[in-house]
């Protein structure tokens, strides 16, 4: 498939660029860190990028908080460029309000509601067959 | 004057450069502007020119005092060999430095809250249990209008408040000294310690560091810092500082300059208190004192006297410290 973007780039790769979540720091820590970065789609998810548009840090930290930053400049000249944000990002800054929503994001949290109802419906019968035995 | 605590003081000065927005020289007389009659009055603000001009007159400019040496890590001296001419210039630029050492942090009235929701999606409620926190990190804005939202897990996005935004602008432009979380030296029963010590300037230094000049913990601070100031009569530890200007504004604001007056009188420093009582007649002038001095053009120790009358509340000690400097002075002369 021929991706028309490609030919808004100053050069030709031979590729297009993409607006991904690349892991940062070392892989021996139980530790991720992600770097909202612009690359050119075929190289390794972690290796030499093109520009670094922000983070995410997907622990929470004392505050309850995942911190994420973006730089809406460059994003925006980036997406002018023609790059494609991936699935993740696409959430994140739907999340954020830059992006529309994402409808991914609100399957989710149904499930998620779902699932959280499934359980409260399952425990309480399981505190009366305890109490029943 | 030794050139070496100069040159450490430039290397290390904590210069912090305020966000406060760009003011004009003199705010009351734009608002008189918009009001349209000169007569209404409209209260002096503390960045006024003349208001600023009184102040740093009042701060004095004791060169020992304001290039003591600082703890800094121990370098051998430099010694240089001057002409005359030579050593006159470098105090002439040590004087210059020196009156920039001395720039007043600003006064601001405490910031309002932030309670700014952008939109609230219940679709989204439990999508997490964990809030996320939005930074736009773009280099040209400047701090007080970058984007900082949050996402709540009820699905609400909301802009930060402010306390969060000095946390989370501090993870992502660090500024040099300030802390995440604020020392627990600023808890009440500590800064009694510290003040215990007499070491106000540090803690204010401290503070000055730590939050941005409208926030309410600076100025509960600083309050607390000049209240035990005024308490214990220790003026002199502020005066060749950067915090005096500050001091005699809250003092004059909060009309209880009578503990100032004195010491200036014991200390035989005329034209300050002169210019202190101006200062006053300037931001409360519907009091007695202004309106007997506009009335009988007083100046200079009229002035004072006028004030001992009308508005002290310590008038005995005004009285008496008033004419002890009469005789001093009397005696000098004579």
């Amino acid at each position: 498939m021929v991706r028309l973007s490609s030919f808004l780039l100053k050069t030709y790769h031979g590729g297009h660029i993409v607006i991904r979540l690349a892991m940062a720091g070392h892989k021996q820590s139980n530790r991720p860190f992600y770097r909202i970065v612009a690359a050119y789609n075929k190289r390794a998810r972690d290796s030499k990028y093109i520009e670094q548009l922000g983070s995410y840090d997907p622990l929470p930290n004392i505050y309850n908080e995942k911190l994420v930053s973006f730089n809406s400049d460059r994003i925006k000249y980036w997406m002018g460029c023609g790059a494609h944000p991936t699935k993740p990002v696409a959430k994140l800054l739907g999340l954020a309000g830059f992006f529309p929503l994402h409808p991914m994001t609100v399957t989710e949290a149904e499930r998620r509601r779902a699932m959280a109802e499934q359980a409260e419906g399952a425990a309480p019968e399981e505190v009366v067959k305890q109490q029943e035995l | 004057l030794s050139l070496m605590a100069l040159r450490l003081r430039l290397k290390n000065s904590f210069c912090h450069s305020f966000d406060a927005p760009v003011l004009t020289s003199s705010i009351s007389e734009v608002i008189n502007l918009f009001l349209g009659s000169p007569d209404a009055h409209v209260k002096p603000q503390f960045l006024d020119s003349e208001v600023q001009d009184i102040l740093t007159r009042i701060t004095g400019l004791n060169l020992e005092k304001v290039f003591r040496p600082i703890k800094q890590e121990l370098k051998p001296p430099k010694y240089k060999l001057m002409t005359d001419a030579q050593l006159e210039e470098a105090t002439q630029s040590a004087r210059e430095q020196a009156q920039r050492l001395l720039k007043m942090p600003p006064v601001l009235p405490e910031r309002k809250p932030i309670n700014d929701v952008l939109s609230e999606d219940k679709i989204l409620e439990g999508m997490d249990t964990a809030k996320y926190v939005f930074t736009d990190i773009t280099f040209n804005i400047p701090h007080r209008e970058r984007f900082i939202v949050i996402r709540e897990p009820t699905g609400t996005l909301r802009k930060a408040s402010w306390e969060e935004r000095d946390r989370i602008l501090q993870v992502y432009f660090p500024k040099e000294g300030r802390r995440l979380t604020a020392p627990p030296v600023f808890k009440e029963e500590n800064l009694k310690v510290v003040f215990g010590q007499d070491r106000h300037e540090d803690m204010l230094d401290l503070c000055q560091v730590q939050f941005e000049p409208d926030s309410s913990e600076y100025i509960r601070v600083h309050a607390a810092t000049y209240e035990d100031l005024e308490k214990m009569g220790k003026y002199d530890l502020l005066r060749s500082t950067r915090h005096f200007g500050g001091l005699v504004w809250y003092l004059v604001n909060a009309r209880r300059v009578d503990g100032l007056m004195i010491d200036m009188l014991q200390k035989d420093l005329l034209q300050d208190a002169v210019s202190l009582v101006g200062l006053f007649n300037k931001v409360h002038p519907h009091s007695e004192t202004a309106q007997e001095a506009s009335s009988q053009q007083a100046y200079g120790l009229d002035l004072l006297k006028i004030y001992a009358k009308r508005e002290s509340q310590r008038a005995g000690y005004v009285e008496l410290a008033l004419q002890a400097y009469e005789q001093t002075s009397a005696e000098s002369t004579v």
